[in-house]
């Protein structure tokens, strides 16, 4: 998936320090490849291979390059780089562009932009950057909270509770992160992220009530910007024959952007409080994780206890 | 009033590791399903085959016998369902 300069600009111009020198009406380039190129071997006249569908950048070793050369040959050396169409070139270290190569950014319709970073730090930043950009994503249903570092998505056909149970986790100290819908993004590393849409953040409707501003009621520590997805727990209308896990021995899970959570499925019934069940689910996750699984021990201990009975 | 249904069995217990979490689980599961009353245990020390936590306290080691009581209309399906879990080891070994 091709992202524009636009794109790049608009989220990751304060973190790479990046402004714009010509090329306005040329923001909607798009960039194909998220890789960038400094394009040493090309200035030197090979073009067999030549990574024209990157961010070309123009760094310190390019620029002594550069003017090394006559100025034929400078401006001949640089179209030959402009004619190939790359998306853009960028100039570390705040340097002015040579006017060769802004005459040529012109005349080719090639953005142009600087950073005040040195090239190495810009590459790895703008690296994370394009990645970020172009990572899987996806919106679902769902309530995200944060409830002491672990991150749940809360689940559940619309009425069955979820906000109000959010509600009442926030009562208790935790976060919401995103009310009824949930942005994910899956980074390198393999995890989840999850925030909410920018417009709603930090809102969320209760039934009879309307929309409520978080933060306004119960303070900022009661929200998040964002979260690591940990597990899923789904709020489902009680039933006698629902597959629920008894033991909790061999949880279920669930996709989401292609990685595997554990996923509990919790039945709501009158009576039940479901913030509190919610909050007991996910400290059992952060016990488990800790290396400490209570059904399966007691399992174990049961197992132990009857073989030895068996024996004797 | 028309007599409530009771139906009384025994079963023994055949998988090797006897009735610990999962195929606790599965009784209640399976118990879960009908409005009759079940009851599993030894003589005198009954649990109710609905709860998960009574079954593990009933110590069905391999080879103990289990009674079971069945109380209510749909006691005869309860029973067929029963036996099947008993039968079949509780589906491992």
């Amino acid at each position: 998936m091709a992202i524009t300069l636009k794109e790049l600009l608009d989220s990751g111009a304060e973190r790479l320090s990046l402004e714009l020198v010509w090329g306005e009406g040329r923001l909607d380039r798009p960039i194909e490849e998220k890789a960038i190129n400094r394009p040493g071997l090309a200035l030197t006249g090979f073009f067999q291979y030549f990574a024209q569908r990157r961010l070309q950048v123009f760094g310190l070793a390019e620029f002594t390059y550069l003017k090394s050369l006559s100025t034929a040959d400078r401006e001949a050396r640089l179209r030959g780089i402009l004619e190939k169409n790359v998306p853009a070139i960028v100039i570390s270290r705040n340097r002015n562009p040579l006017p060769e190569l802004r005459a040529l950014a012109e005349e080719y319709g090639t953005p142009l932009l600087r950073s005040t970073m040195i090239t190495s730090h810009f590459i790895n930043e703008c690296t994370l950057v394009l990645e970020e950009l172009t990572a899987p994503r996806d919106r679902i249903q769902g309530t995200m909270l944060e409830l002491m570092g672990i991150g749940v998505l809360l689940q559940g056909q619309a009425g069955i509770g979820k906000s109000e149970t959010a509600l009442s986790l926030i009562g208790r100290g935790y976060s919401l992160v995103a009310d009824d819908v949930t942005e994910v993004v899956r980074t390198n590393e393999g995890r989840v992220v999850a925030f909410a849409h920018e417009l709603t953040r930090y809102h969320m409707e209760i039934r009879g009530v309307g929309i409520v501003h978080v933060p306004s009621l119960f303070g900022v520590a009661a929200i998040r910007r964002e979260a690591m997805l940990d597990i899923v727990i789904n709020l489902h209308p009680y039933t006698n024959d629902a597959e629920e896990d008894r033991t909790g021995i061999e949880p279920g899970s669930i996709e989401v952007l292609g990685i595997k959570f554990p996923f509990y499925s919790l039945p709501v019934s009158s009576g039940r409080d479901m913030a509190n069940i919610v909050e007991a689910t996910a400290l059992n996750y952060k016990l488990k994780m800790l290396g400490h699984d209570a059904a399966k021990e007691l399992d174990e201990k049961l197992i132990g206890r009857f073989l030895r009975k068996t024996a004797g | 009033m028309a007599e409530e249904k009771i139906i009384l069995r025994e079963f023994k217990v055949l998988n090797k590791y006897g009735i610990h979490a999962r195929p606790a689980a599965l009784l209640v599961k399976t118990a879960g399903k009908f409005t009759c009353d079940i009851f599993i245990g030894r003589k005198g020390a009954e649990v109710s085959a609905k709860s998960i936590m009574g079954l593990l306290t009933i110590e069905g080691h391999h080879g103990s016998v289990m009674h079971v009581r069945i109380v209510g209309d749909d006691a005869e399906e309860a029973l067929a369902e029963i036996t099947e879990l008993f039968e079949n080891k509780f589906f491992e070994e």
